[in-house]
């Protein structure tokens, strides 16, 4: 095992110990989660394969196919993320309107 | 024709930091007799005090929302008071508070549901730069783009409308792209509008005070993104 291995490998262990000992949720996403963390580790470890699949996608190194995947997984989460501040905007909205009419001052 | 009681009338006014004009903008209004509905947006320090020996009605957002949040709280405030009209009147005294009148009896002659104002139909508004001119130009059209009513002013704070069309409108976007909205909700509800002149002027104040005209892309964007994120 060489170093970036090892890196990578304890940042995937890391990440998922994080996620299910301190943000424990779902069983779900628990699995969904334990099924990426096994891939990305077999990944890491057999490097290879990633070549495999690119070549058989029409990419030229696995490295450039994460790189894809990794882009479009980006831009996913922006989208979720953003959708997601913008019903938090909504609420925000509805509860201070509701303040400002609990709280007016009629003087007319 | 019998012109509406000006107490009827209810005369929405977003603010947010606009210490130094709100208080005679205010006193201009209540002159002609309506009633007010201030809407503090988010104000530091707070509106209350400038306005305490005035007779209106104050609500005061606890944070700053924006324009649109602050008109759509002012415009439930003014139903919830059972009014006939419905009035959107910038806070930063660029308005002039007689045209309010007209408006309501273009409404009523016509049985219009709403009166926009427009710096553009008649007497061009007073000092407006024309950086300025040329970015409502483009805005024009980019609102009948997006809501496919071309108007001759895009974003004017002058509006006037029944109860009845100002419950039909909700604005979802609390920032500056309300304007828009407020197109594609006449548009969608059918409403029955129409432009009517009205004078604008460009103090230093308002022009300090006042959008940058760079805004108008934070506005574009606004409105890309509401297309997309119902």
């Amino acid at each position: 095992m060489n170093g970036i291995q090892v890196i990578l490998i304890s940042g995937v262990l890391l990440i998922f110990f994080y996620y299910t000992f301190r943000l424990r949720s779902a069983i779900l996403d628990l699995l969904v989660l334990a099924i990426c963390s096994g891939l990305g580790i077999f990944f890491i470890l057999f490097p290879s394969y990633t070549n495999d699949i690119a070549h058989k996608l029409g990419v030229g190194r696995g490295a450039d196919l994460l790189f894809y995947i990794c882009i479009l997984l980006f831009l996913f989460v922006v989208m979720k993320l953003f959708a997601r501040i913008r019903r938090l905007e909504r609420k925000l909205t509805e509860v201070i309107r509701n303040d400002a009419k609990k709280e007016m001052q009629v003087k007319d | 024709m019998s012109t509406p009681d000006p107490r009827q009338v209810f005369v929405v006014i977003p603010a947010y930091n606009e210490h130094a004009s709100i208080h005679s903008v205010t006193q201009e209004l209540l002159k002609h007799g309506y009633r007010l509905v201030i809407v503090d947006d988010g104000s530091k320090p707070s509106l209350a005090p400038v306005l305490n020996d005035l007779p209106v009605i104050y609500a005061r957002h606890r944070v700053n929302l924006g324009q649109g949040a602050a008109l759509q709280t002012g415009i439930e405030i003014a139903l919830a008071n059972e009014a006939s009209f419905v009035v959107t009147f910038d806070a930063d005294g660029q308005h002039e508070a007689g045209d309010i009148a007209d408006a309501i009896n273009l409404l009523v002659e016509n049985q219009l549901d709403v009166v926009l104002g427009s710096r553009f139909l008649e007497n061009p508004a007073k000092d407006m730069s024309a950086g300025r001119k040329r970015v409502l130009k483009m805005a024009r059209y980019i609102n009948f783009i997006f809501t496919g009513i071309l108007l001759t002013d895009a974003h004017n704070g002058f509006r006037c409308m029944t109860a009845e069309a100002a419950g039909k409108i909700t604005l979802k976007q609390n920032g500056m792209s309300h304007a828009t909205e407020f197109l594609s909700i006449i548009r969608k509800q059918k409403l029955r509008y129409a432009e009517m002149p009205v004078s604008v002027y460009y103090t230093d104040y308002s022009k300090a005070k006042g959008q940058r005209s760079w805004h108008g892309f934070r506005i574009l964007f606004d409105l890309l993104l509401s297309k997309f994120f119902k």
